[in-house]
């Protein structure tokens, strides 16, 4: 959150996180390279250079993919939400191993003759025509270039000086870069490998990235059609949105009303608060966040808001939207007309159940 | 062609380091308060952006408030 910045916002669980990334990305080269020099010897034996070209672009193929599909995973199941938490180092890491991978790439293939490397990737192979000749390094050249931006511009500073729809518009290019590596490796594969079972994990990959979004996609889908039924008492501004045990203690809940925005409902302290369910981040979905320290919880990045005014807490200084709420019996009604962000709302207090 | 290509890239990045030092020096302070007393190492780490986006931060710069007291 914006009091001033740091270089890295790093905590025990980002340690964690970074931790495991590291040894994963070592962990899989040394596999690949040690599987790589025991499978192939002799007249079939793969060079050190070509060894680690494989391994790098393999693994930053593999990092781009679960970078993809943790944003459908944890909109399908809460378990997934670490994994989102620190996605944007996920996301770095991915750039600087397919950096190297392009790196020892051109040099290997391009760097020995008198010609600059560049220049020489950009014109050795100028078959556009071709499917089976065609220049598919320019495809991972021009996908490097997108996660590249992606990379440089993952600090909150972008975030806050671009604004949020377009920081989040220039980073949704990150399926166009998806789709150019999809290419990459298609053509790349069909060039020097035609092994079957190469392509059909290619294959397997895009069916899952695609799969996720499109069942996360329904879901979202299916739960604002519910919303949109959702309308206003013909007496006043309050709409039913749902029964208190429906909310989980410490936990939120998202409700959508009439087709507009959502809104998050938390329950905590024997109270129900109600607030945008835009994090004012990077837009994530605070109503599947939860309560910590007294505060509504980011489920992406952490980031604060007291549930009563939508402010965060000092020194921070970010506020989101609130709406009045009141419970009826069991039944939680919130007036769906988005207050000032930061505007106080006296939370509802649940009335005892007395029934059980 | 390829050469052309390779010289607009090299020479945009060019006036991107250039405007990048200036930039991460003073302007950031001026078109971000949150980056004020922020450590150099914050700094370093956004230049490749600066390279990158140059053309959009020159412009937040222009358009900025003067400091109290600027000439």
């Amino acid at each position: 959150m914006s009091v001033g910045y740091v270089t890295v916002q790093w905590n025990r669980h980002k340690r964690v996180y970074d931790s495991l990334v590291g040894g994963g990305v070592a962990l899989y080269l040394a596999l690949f390279i040690i599987a790589g020099k025991t499978l192939y010897t002799g007249a079939h034996a793969i060079s050190d250079e070509i060894l680690a070209i494989r391994a790098l672009g393999t693994c930053a193929y593999l990092m781009l993919h679960v970078v993809l599909c943790t944003g459908p995973l944890a909109r399908l199941d809460r378990r997934f939400l670490p994994l989102l938490y620190n996605r944007r180092h996920l996301g770095v890491a991915t750039f600087l191993v397919a950096l190297a991978h392009a790196t020892i790439a051109i040099g290997f293939y391009h760097g020995f003759g008198n010609v600059n490397p560049f220049i020489s990737l950009l014109t050795s192979n100028v078959n556009l025509g071709s499917l089976s000749a065609f220049p598919f390094q320019l495809l991972g050249l021009a996908a490097l270039l997108i996660l590249f931006l992606m990379a440089a511009t993952s600090h909150d500073f972008w975030l806050k000086n671009l604004g949020a729809p377009a920081w989040k518009r220039l980073h949704m290019v990150v399926y166009l870069a998806y789709a150019l590596l999809v290419l990459h490796v298609a053509l790349g594969i069909l060039q020097t490998q035609r092994s079957p079972w190469l392509a059909g994990l290619v294959g397997a990959g895009v069916v899952i990235v695609a799969g996720l979004h499109v069942v996360a996609g329904l879901r979202e889908r299916g739960h604002d059609r519910r919303g949109a039924q959702r309308t206003a008492r013909v007496n006043g501004p309050w709409v039913d949105v749902g029964c208190v045990d429906d909310v989980p203690d410490r936990r939120g809940m998202t409700a959508t009303v009439g087709g507009g925005e959502r809104i998050a409902l938390f329950r905590y302290d024997g109270c129900i608060s109600a607030t945008t369910n835009v994090c004012a981040h990077q837009g994530g979905p605070l109503g599947e966040g939860r309560i910590i320290d007294g505060c509504v919880t980011c489920p992406w990045h952490g980031w604060q808001y007291r549930p009563g005014d939508g402010q965060s807490p000092p020194p921070f200084t970010e506020r989101i939207a609130t709406h009045r709420v009141r419970v009826v019996g069991r039944r939680i009604q919130v007036d769906p007309t988005p207050l000032a962000p930061g505007t106080a709302v006296t939370p509802a207090r649940i009335e005892e159940d007395h029934h059980g | 062609m390829a050469e052309a290509i390779l010289l607009i890239i090299l020479g945009y990045a060019a006036v991107g380091a250039g405007f990048g030092v200036p930039f991460l020096l003073r302007g950031i302070d001026r078109i971000d308060p949150a980056a004020r007393g922020s450590p150099w190492t914050f700094r370093l780490l956004i230049l490749p952006g600066v390279i990158a986006l140059w053309p959009v931060l020159a412009r937040r710069w222009r358009r900025a408030p003067r400091p109290e007291g600027a000439p």
